[in-house]
C-alpha cells in the first residue's frame, strides 16, 4: 500500500469545564505529516495531544475543522471507516482472546479467507517477534509481550495510518528504549504514515522523523529534534526540549556578521539565527548547558568575550560534571564532559565563563 | 503448605499475647456456633437422623412423592427462568446507564425505579399484581372487562419475580460495565467493526462473568422466595418454599418441613460452589493505564440509544404504576369494587396493627448496631488479623447470608424449640436471625474497605505502643465507620422487608409487619396489606436517606450506598 499522508486543517475541540466554562482541548490545529513519515505531537499532560490524536483517529469529533488523509476528507468518518491502527497506552487488548485472535480481529471483521488470516497473522507474529505465543491470553504476558501484540494487531490490517497513543509509558525505563527502536524501525521498513503521541521529550527525539510541540491546545513549534532543540522558537519550547539556560542581554548592534550584544557587562559577538532584533532590545539568549565553557579564573581582567562567574556547586556524575555557576544576576547550568584542567575547580571558586558564539538563538 | 503451618503458629502465638484479639475471636467463635453451625447441624440432624439413627427414610419420602418433586422441578424452573429475564432486564438497565448517555436527572429516574423493588418486602409487586391482574383487577377487569381473569400460575410469579430482583443484576453489572476499558472497545471499533459487532464480540464476552453472577444471584433470590409463589404461583403451580411453609405451619410437620428445605439446600449450595468457583475466577482484569475518555461516537447509535432508553422508561413505569397503585389501594374502600377515598386501612393498620408495627421497629431498632458492631468485627478480624480459623470463620460468617431464608427459618425453629435452648417466641431468636442473615453483607463492606487502607496506618499505631485493642478503637473504627453504617442499614432495611426465614419465627409475643401483610393477604383483606406496604417502603425511604446523608458527610475512601449494599 502506497502511504497516505495526514493533513488537519484548523481542527478545533471544546468541551465545557465545571470551573472554567468553555475550554479548547485543540484550537485550530492544522498540521501536515508526510506519506511516511513518523511526527510526534508532543507536549505537557493536558496539552490536547491526545485529544488532536483521537479526533485523527476518529474517536472524537471536531468541532471545527478538517481532517484528510492523502486526498480523502475523512472528518465525517467514524473510526472503524478510516482504516487505522491505533496504539493504546494500556495496550487495550481483548483480554478475552488469545494472541492470534487479538491480532486476526481486523482481519476477520474484514471477512478475510481462513488461510489469509493465518498468513498474516503469522508474518505480522513474526515481525514483532512473538511466533509461539498465539494461543496464550493477554495476561499471560509481560508488559513488552502486550504491546508487541498491540503493535501487531495495529499493523496486521495494514492500515493507512499508524497512531500511537503513549505507547511506552506502562514499560520500565530500559524496555522503554528497547521498545521505542523497534517501533521506529518496523515503522520505516513499512513505511506507514505515522502519528506519535509522547510527553517525554528524549522517547519524541529518539522516535521522531519531525516533531509538533504543543501547549494549550495549539501546536507552538514543529521541527526536526534538531530544530527544535537547537533554535527553539519560544521560552516554552526552549524549557521542554532538554536542559537549558536563558540568560537575559541586551541588544547592542546587529550586523551581518552576527549580533553585538552586552551580557551582565561584557559585550560579546553571537552568530545568531533569524532575523536580529532591533538594538536596545532585551532578549534572552538560549545557551544549553554542554555549549558554554568553564575555565580556571586568571588574575586581572578577564580576556574580551568572557563573562566572570563563581561556581556555586559541583557535582561529579561518572562521565560528566554538572556545574551552577552564577554570573550576574543568573544563575547558569554548565555541563562537561572531560574535567581536564577544572578537575580541582570546587565551589565558591571563580572561574572565567566561555559561551559559544555560534548558533545561538535569542528570544525576544 | 508451610506457609500456612507457619502463619497459624504464628496467629496461635499473637493471640495469647493480646487477651483483647483473644476474648473477641472466641465470642465470635462461639456466636457463629451457637446461631450458624448449630441450627444448621440440627436441620441435617432432623433430616437424616431417625430416633437416633441415622436414616435415608425422610429423604427417599420426599424424593419418592410425585408432589414433592414437582414442585422440586418447578422450583428450578421458576429460578432458572427468573435468572434469565431478570439478568437480561438488568443488564438493559445496566448497558443504557453506563453507555446511553443519559442526562442526571433520568439516570436518577432509573436508580428510583430500581431501588423501590429493592427496599420493598419481596411480596410488594405480588399484590401489585392482583390488583392490576386478578379477578377485580384494575387492567383485567376495569379496563378490559375480563369476568373471573385469573393471575395465579407461573406467568404472573415470574413476571412479579423478576420485576422484584431485577435490580439486584443492576447492581451486579452496572460497575462492570462501567468499568470496562473504553479502549478495548474503541480499539476493536477503530479495526472495522461495526457497533454492533464490537458489542458482540467484544463487550458481551467481557460481560459473561458479571451476566453469569447476575443469574445466580437472581436464580438464588427466587429460589429462596416463598413469599411470592404462596400469593401468586395457585395450586397448579406448588413450588418447594411453599410447600415446606405449609408442611410446617398447616400440617405441624417439622421434619417434613426439614427435608423439604434440605432438598432446597442441594441446588443452593450448588450455585454458591459456582459462583465462589466458577464464575469469581473469570474475571477479566484489564490492564489499568490512562483510562481514555468514553466516547459517544464508538458507543452506542443514536437509534439504539433511543430504543435503549425507551425500554427502560417502559419498565420503569410499570415499576412506577405497580406502587402507585399500591398507594391509592391503601387509599380506597376497596380497589376494584368500591373506589370510595378513606383512611381506614391506616386506622386499622394504626390500631390492630400498631403491635406488628412497634415490634418490627423495636427488632429492627435492636438489631442494626448490633448487626453493624458484628460485621465490623467479623470484618476487620478477618482482612486484618492473623489467628487460627480465621478463613473457617469469613467461610461461616457467610453461610447463614447464602443459604435461601426458608432454610435458615426452618433450621432455627428446629434448633431453639426444644431444649437445651428454647428462644422461640422470643425477639431475641427474631434478631439473630436477622443479624447472623443479613450482617454479612456489611462484613464484605468492612473488608473491602479495609483493603483499601494501607496496613502501616496500623503498624504505625502499634508501633508506638498502642494495644490491638487501642488501636482498632482510634485508628481503625473511624476508618471503617460507613462500612458499620452500610452494614448496619442493610440489617435496618432487611429487618423491615424480610419474611422468609422469620415468618417461622414469629409467635404472639412478637410479630413482624411483613408477616401481617402476608397474613392479610390470605385473608383477602387487601386494603390493609397495601397500607402496610406503603408504610414499609416509607419507613425504610427516611431511613435510608438518613443513613446515606451521614454516610456522605463521613464520606471516606470506598464508601458506599446502603441500596448498592443489597445487591450482591
Amino acid at each position: 500500500m502506497d502511504a497516505a499522508g495526514i493533513r488537519l486543517d484548523r481542527l478545533s475541540k471544546r468541551f465545557s469545564h465545571r470551573v472554567k466554562g468553555e475550554v479548547y482541548a485543540a484550537r485550530d490545529v492544522s498540521l501536515r505529516v508526510r506519506p511516511g513519515e513518523l511526527l510526534t505531537l508532543l507536549g505537557p499532560s493536558g496539552c490536547g495531544k491526545t485529544t488532536t490524536l483521537r479526533m485523527i483517529a476518529g474517536f472524537e469529533r471536531a468541532d471545527a475543522g478538517r481532517v484528510f488523509f492523502g486526498e480523502q476528507d475523512v472528518t465525517g468518518l467514524l473510526a472503524n471507516q478510516r482504516s487505522i491502527g491505533f496504539v493504546f497506552q494500556n495496550y487495550a487488548l481483548f483480554p478475552h482472546l488469545p494472541v492470534f485472535e487479538n491480532v486476526a480481529y481486523g482481519l476477520r471483521v474484514k471477512r478475510q479467507p481462513e488461510a489469509e488470516v493465518a498468513r498474516a497473522v503469522h508474518e505480522v507474529l513474526g515481525l514483532v517477534g512473538l511466533r509461539g505465543h498465539e494461543r496464550q491470553l493477554p495476561h499471560q504476558l509481560s508488559g513488552g509481550e502486550q504491546q508487541r501484540v498491540a503493535l501487531a494487531r495495529a499493523i496486521v490490517i495494514r492500515p493507512r495510518v499508524l497512531l500511537f497513543d503513549e505507547p511506552l509509558s506502562n514499560l520500565d525505563a530500559k524496555l522503554r528504549v528497547h521498545m521505542r527502536g523497534e517501533i521506529r524501525e518496523l515503522q520505516k521498513r513499512l513505511s506507514i504514515t505515522t502519528v506519535y503521541v509522547t510527553h517525554d521529550q528524549e522517547e519524541a527525539m529518539a522516535v521522531s522523523d519531525r516533531i509538533a510541540v504543543m501547549n494549550q491546545g495549539t501546536i507552538v513549534q514543529e521541527g526536526t529534534a534538531e530544530d527544535l532543540y537547537h533554535r527553539p522558537a519560544s521560552e516554552f519550547v526552549a524549557h521542554f526540549i532538554g536542559r537549558v539556560n536563558l540568560l537575559p542581554g541586551r541588544v547592542l548592534g546587529a550586523g551581518p556578521g552576527g549580533t553585538e550584544l552586552e551580557v551582565a557587562g561584557t559585550r560579546i559577538r553571537v552568530a545568531s539565527h533569524g532575523t536580529g532584533p532591533d538594538p536596545g532590545a532585551t532578549v534572552r539568549l538560549v545557551l544549553r548547558p554542554e555549549t558554554v565553557e568553564l575555565r580556571p579564573a586568571a588574575p586581572g581582567q578577564p580576556p574580551p568575550g568572557m563573562l566572570l562567574g563563581t561556581v556555586v556547586s559541583r557535582t561529579f556524575l561518572g562521565e560528566k560534571v554538572e556545574y551552577q555557576v552564577r554570573v550576574g544576576e543568573t544563575l547558569l547550568q554548565v555541563t562537561r564532559y572531560s574535567a581536564g584542567p577544572l578537575e580541582s575547580i570546587q565551589a565558591g571558586q571563580a572561574v572565567l565563563v566561555q559561551l559559544p558564539t555560534d548558533g545561538v538563538a535569542l528570544l525576544s | 503448605m508451610a506457609r500456612a503451618v507457619r502463619s497459624a503458629g504464628a496467629g496461635g502465638s499473637r493471640l495469647r499475647q493480646d487477651p483483647a484479639l483473644l476474648a473477641t475471636v472466641v465470642v465470635l467463635w462461639a456466636l457463629l456456633a451457637l446461631f450458624v453451625l448449630y441450627p444448621l447441624l440440627m436441620l441435617l440432624g432432623r433430616t437424616f437422623l431417625e430416633d437416633g439413627r441415622p436414616s435415608l427414610h425422610g429423604v427417599l419420602g420426599i424424593v419418592r412423592d410425585p408432589n414433592h418433586l414437582t414442585a422440586l422441578g418447578n422450583s428450578l424452573l421458576l429460578a432458572a427462568l427468573v435468572g434469565l429475564t431478570g439478568t437480561a432486564l438488568g443488564f438493559l438497565f445496566a448497558y443504557t446507564a453506563a453507555r446511553a448517555g443519559l442526562p442526571r436527572g433520568w439516570r436518577t429516574l432509573l436508580d428510583a425505579a430500581t431501588l423501590l423493588p429493592l427496599v420493598s418486602p419481596p411480596f410488594t409487586t405480588a399484590i401489585a399484581m392482583i390488583f392490576s391482574f386478578g379477578p377485580r383487577g384494575l387492567v383485567t377487569y376495569q379496563l378490559l372487562g375480563i369476568k373471573g381473569a385469573t393471575v395465579y400460575g407461573l406467568p404472573s410469579t415470574l413476571f412479579s419475580e423478576t420485576v422484584t430482583y431485577f435490580p439486584i443484576a443492576y447492581l451486579t453489572l452496572r460497575p462492570i460495565l462501567a468499568t470496562l476499558d473504553s479502549n478495548v472497545e474503541d480499539m476493536a471499533f477503530s479495526l472495522g467493526s461495526s457497533r454492533w459487532r464490537v458489542f458482540r464480540t467484544v463487550t458481551l464476552p467481557l460481560a459473561i462473568p458479571g451476566l453469569a453472577n447476575a443469574f445466580l444471584l437472581l436464580f438464588a433470590a427466587s429460589l429462596a422466595d416463598f413469599a411470592t409463589p404462596l400469593i401468586l404461583a395457585g395450586n397448579d403451580f406448588p413450588v418447594l418454599p411453599t410447600q415446606a411453609y405449609l408442611q410446617i405451619t398447616g400440617l405441624f410437620d417439622l421434619q417434613g418441613g426439614a427435608v423439604l428445605s434440605f432438598v432446597l439446600l442441594v441446588p443452593a449450595f450448588g450455585v454458591y460452589l459456582l459462583q465462589r468457583y466458577w464464575v469469581s475466577r473469570r474475571y477479566y482484569v484489564t490492564i489499568t493505564g490512562k483510562a481514555g475518555a468514553r466516547t459517544a461516537i464508538s458507543g452506542v447509535a443514536p437509534w439504539a440509544r433511543l430504543a435503549l432508553i425507551a425500554l427502560c422508561l417502559l419498565v420503569a413505569i410499570v415499576i412506577c404504576y405497580f406502587y402507585a397503585l399500591l398507594v391509592y389501594a391503601s387509599v380506597v374502600v376497596a380497589l376494584g369494587a368500591n373506589h370510595a377515598w378513606t383512611w381506614r386501612h391506616y386506622q386499622v393498620i394504626l390500631t390492630e396493627g400498631m403491635k406488628a408495627i412497634r415490634d418490627t421497629l423495636v427488632i429492627a431498632g435492636a438489631g442494626m448496631p448490633l448487626g453493624g458492631l458484628y460485621a465490623i468485627l467479623v470484618g476487620y478480624l478477618v482482612a486484618r488479623k492473623v489467628f487460627p480459623g480465621r478463613q473457617a470463620m469469613e467461610v461461616v460468617s457467610m453461610v447463614n447470608y447464602a443459604l435461601p431464608g426458608t432454610i435458615v427459618g426452618i433450621a432455627y425453629l428446629i434448633a431453639f424449640n426444644d431444649p437445651p435452648l428454647v428462644l422461640t417466641g422470643t425477639a431475641l431468636i427474631i434478631v439473630a436471625c436477622y443479624v447472623f442473615r443479613y450482617s454479612p453483607t456489611g462484613v464484605r463492606a468492612t473488608v473491602a474497605l479495609l483493603h483499601q487502607i494501607d496496613p502501616s496506618i496500623e503498624e504505625a499505631s502499634q508501633g508506638l505502643g498502642a494495644s490491638s485493642g487501642t488501636t482498632f478503637r482510634r485508628v481503625t473504627l473511624p476508618l471503617i465507620v460507613p462500612a458499620f453504617f452500610a452494614g448496619l442499614g442493610v440489617v435496618f432495611i432487611r429487618s423491615m422487608t424480610a419474611i422468609s426465614a422469620t415468618i417461622f419465627l414469629v409467635s404472639i409475643n412478637w410479630t413482624l409487619i411483613t408477616v401481617r401483610i402476608l397474613e392479610n393477604i390470605t385473608e383477602l383483606s387487601l386494603g390493609p396489606a397495601a397500607a402496610f406496604s406503603v408504610l414499609v417502603v416509607l419507613i425504610v425511604f427516611a431511613v435510608i436517606s438518613a443513613i446515606s446523608a451521614l454516610l456522605r458527610r463521613l464520606r471516606a475512601p470506598g464508601t458506599m450506598a446502603v441500596t448498592s449494599l443489597l445487591g450482591g
